[in-house]
């Protein structure tokens, strides 16, 4: 098939981010608890103009594409994620991009995930 | 301009969250903020007050948020906190606390005014509250959690709210309300929430950055403040 000219692909932000929770988390769980706070917060018909889709996600770390026009819808959904797998978890936007590589360059490579103490400290609480 | 600060105003530690003070600093700090106010329930108030970690980056202000169903007594409550804390945050929820706290110019922020088929507030209650400076905390905690018929509720009682304080001039201040660390959200995605859920952008800004630091800089009085309205700016010896 042949591939749509650059100038008619749809335009997307980048958004870098940081998953702060509890357990560790799967990549699959973390799509279905982001499309599903998405659908909830702005409805199926505004989440489906804004196309999240998440294309990385290892060590806490990942990137979310979504619409350029987007960006804010997007982060709000994001901020409402509360649990994935049933575990408390909270999505931290490091920044937006226009391309995966500046994204990845900016905000990704140098980034420490914040502080361990907090996850072992929940942890133990509930044991 | 430089970056504004941004201040998240209602967070709550042990024993009335579950995290502690040091978490909720430290995992704020990381989120962006210049500062946080620790403002526990005060039902629920440790035995001895906390030591808050302030650097000279970030700091904790020290807070409470009264919880008093009889409005004689949250004004003596009110009188009781009101030297020792730099916010001093009413736990609304009924007509008469609602009205007795924005009644009262000693108090600094009114939450959820809320109430069973109401959004709390009205066009005599907003009127007293902007007279009266007290600002309107809208707390992001319940939006996070609540699906469905519940958030909606909650925005179309935000939405009423929003219009009452616009035309008479009620200022409003951004806060998680967090019980946890998990309920913390950077104030990038306390605005972008905001404002999908009615906000203006400059709204959201200063209920965030401008109107936080107002109410710090009334309960902080500077060195030459001698009442309201009377300051000493240049010292010198007239005699």
């Amino acid at each position: 098939m042949k591939r749509l000219l650059p100038s008619l692909r749809a335009k997307k932000r980048y958004l870098a981010f940081e998953l702060i929770s509890e357990a560790p988390v799967s990549r699959s769980d973390l799509v279905k608890e982001i499309m599903f706070s998405a659908s909830s917060l702005l409805g199926d018909v505004a989440t489906s103009k804004c196309d999240i889709k998440v294309l990385g996600f290892e060590d806490w770390k990942g990137i979310i594409q979504c619409s350029h026009t987007k960006v804010k819808e997007t982060r709000a959904s994001l901020a409402t994620l509360t649990r994935v797998n049933g575990k408390k978890a909270t999505l931290h936007v490091l920044g937006t991009s226009g391309t995966v590589k500046r994204a990845t360059e900016k905000f990704l490579q140098n980034h420490l995930v914040f502080e361990p103490e907090i996850k072992t400290k929940s942890k133990t609480a509930e044991e | 301009m430089g970056k504004p600060k941004f201040y998240d105003f209602c967070v709550h530690a042990v024993p009335d969250g579950e995290n502690s003070v040091e978490q909720l600093a430290a995992l704020s700090r990381h989120l962006g903020y210049s500062g946080i106010a620790l403002a526990n329930h005060s039902d629920k108030l440790p035995q001895s007050r906390p030591v808050l970690p302030s650097t000279h980056e970030f700091e904790v202000f020290n807070g409470i948020e009264l919880v008093e169903e009889n409005p004689s007594k949250l004004h003596s409550l009110i009188g009781k906190f009101r030297k020792s804390v730099d916010v001093l945050i009413v736990h609304g929820g009924s007509e008469n606390v609602n009205r007795a706290a924005l009644e009262n110019p000693r108090v600094d922020i009114l939450n959820h005014p809320a109430f069973d088929r109401s959004s709390g507030l009205n066009q005599v209650l907003a009127k007293a509250a902007a007279e009266n400076d007290v600002s309107i905390g809208l707390t992001l905690r319940p939006f996070l959690h609540s699906r469905g018929p519940r958030r909606v509720r909650l925005l179309s009682d935000l939405r009423a709210n929003l219009d009452l304080a616009r035309k008479y001039g009620v200022s409003l201040v951004l806060s998680s309300g967090a019980m946890s660390c998990f309920d913390l959200r950077s104030p990038m995605e306390t605005l972008a929430l905001a404002e999908v859920c009615g906000l203006e952008e400059n709204e959201a800004l200063e209920a965030i950055t401008i109107v936080p630091e107002r109410i710090i800089s009334r309960n902080r009085p500077g060195p030459g403040h001698i009442r309201e309205g009377i300051e000493v700016l240049e010292e010198g010896d007239f005699f």
